[in-house]
């Protein structure tokens, strides 16, 4: 169906915020921003003040969570982190799995937990590399989001989900802590299962890093 | 020299076509001049337009999908306008409106994975560096608190200042029943043993 008529058109300016979402994607990034674009001191700022954001603890729970859905996802997970991290040139911030985490146990639900908060470059490398594994497991978010797929083999692949997830919360996290509690609940872990599984999906690709950080910055009491 | 791009995720195809703005030293491989675009998505009609309705598909599905991911539901895009989208019965419907008279709304309907293969499609063509264009889409920032706090359970909202509160209410309730002694009470005398004198 043809809905809107198709007429010449449309017209040209600079492409800065592309240039700066692409100057983002390629990290270390504020101390370039601010010497590549001096001279658009609003936009640099708004785009830097977002970067100078220090996660909270919900994003750090968030983020943590997100890394074990994708664990979850793939059974291989941690040796794929490894590889993918060398590949979007994070291999200095993750050297090995023990860098990678200590870097996670930021996380206070987890059972060994490390005090203080993750640095802004940290939390970056992480998201990108949340980012970066959504990407690589994007065919299997998406069959587990499609409402096409056939109903019974769909549930095989969340209840095998859930059932990992669950493993591994139990496995990891702070069994007495009331958040976790919740997160095992059978009340909630089905809807938290399918949040995470979407918030990899819109996570995924170029503009989902800015995205799922925007996200995990926001103000959650 | 005409140009032709495109992207596609799964459910969504999306395809450009425009020519390199001379006027402003494009050279020949870089897109400056949207002359139209087609999106298509698994079981829906195909969709054309010109450069102002791409932006407000973009405009509104964009943030829309930030939104999402914050578990934060809304509609985005003006509701009278060409492109709004809302979440209704779990599906993510998007609504066409037509600039000519007489034509009904189009609704085309979404699911998790069609939605994220279309902000992917958008994602990959507002990031191609080919495409010298500026879009001016806000940019993805933290939710203001009121819409996250709208969105998490009374309960849990209230639930701790509640508790916190009654318990206050009831230690201070009780401590109202604790008589306090009055002070002129005659104290019981107290027997001062004289020292030896050495």
């Amino acid at each position: 169906m043809r809905f809107w008529k198709t007429t010449k058109g449309g017209c040209l300016s600079d492409r800065t915020p592309a240039i700066i979402s692409v100057v983002i994607e390629s990290r270390p990034t504020i101390k370039l921003l601010q010497k590549e674009f001096l001279h658009l001191p609003s936009l640099c700022n708004t785009v830097i003040s977002m970067h100078k954001a220090v996660l909270g603890r919900r994003g750090l729970e968030r983020l943590d969570l997100l890394l074990l859905a994708v664990e979850t996802l793939d059974l291989n997970g941690g040796e794929a982190m490894l590889w993918t991290s060398s590949q979007i040139g994070l291999k200095d911030q993750f050297s090995s799995r023990v860098e990678l985490w200590k870097l996670r146990c930021h996380n206070p639900l987890r059972k060994s937990t490390r005090r203080g908060r993750l640095s802004t470059e940290d939390s970056d490398s992480l998201i990108s590399l949340v980012s970066s594994m959504a990407k690589r497991l994007y065919p299997v978010l998406h069959q587990m989001l499609s409402a096409k797929e056939p109903d019974d083999v769909n549930g095989e692949r969340w209840l095998l989900f859930n059932q990992r997830l669950r493993d591994l919360i139990e496995e990891r996290m702070n069994l007495r802590r009331g958040a976790v509690q919740r997160l095992l609940e059978n009340k909630y872990s089905s809807s938290i299962s399918r949040q995470l599984v979407l918030t990899l999906a819109l996570s995924a690709g170029p503009g989902g890093v800015d995205r799922l950080r925007a996200s995990l910055l926001d103000p959650i009491p | 020299m005409k140009h032709s791009f495109h992207y596609e995720h799964a459910a969504a195809r999306l395809m450009i076509e425009g020519l390199p703005d001379y006027s402003l030293g494009h050279d020949d491989a870089v897109l400056g001049i949207v002359s139209g675009w087609s999106l298509t998505l698994v079981g829906a009609p195909e969709l054309e337009g010109k450069r102002e309705h791409l932006l407000a598909l973009m405009e509104a599905v964009l943030p829309y999908s930030r939104y999402v991911l914050s578990g934060v539901d809304g509609v985005f895009g003006d509701v009278t306008g060409p492109v709004s989208i809302q979440k209704i019965d779990n599906k993510h419907v998007i609504s066409l409106r037509s600039s000519k008279e007489g034509i009904e709304p189009l609704q085309i309907m979404l699911d998790d994975a069609e939605l994220s293969d279309l902000v992917r499609c958008l994602d990959d063509l507002r990031f191609d560096p080919r495409i010298m264009i500026s879009w001016n889409l806000p940019r993805d920032q933290p939710l203001p608190r009121n819409h996250v706090v709208g969105n998490i359970p009374l309960a849990q909202r209230f639930g701790v200042p509640l508790l916190g509160t009654s318990f206050f209410a009831l230690i201070a309730s009780f401590l109202l029943i604790v008589p306090i002694p009055s002070g002129n009470e005659a104290s019981p005398p107290q027997t001062i043993k004289s020292l030896p004198n050495k």
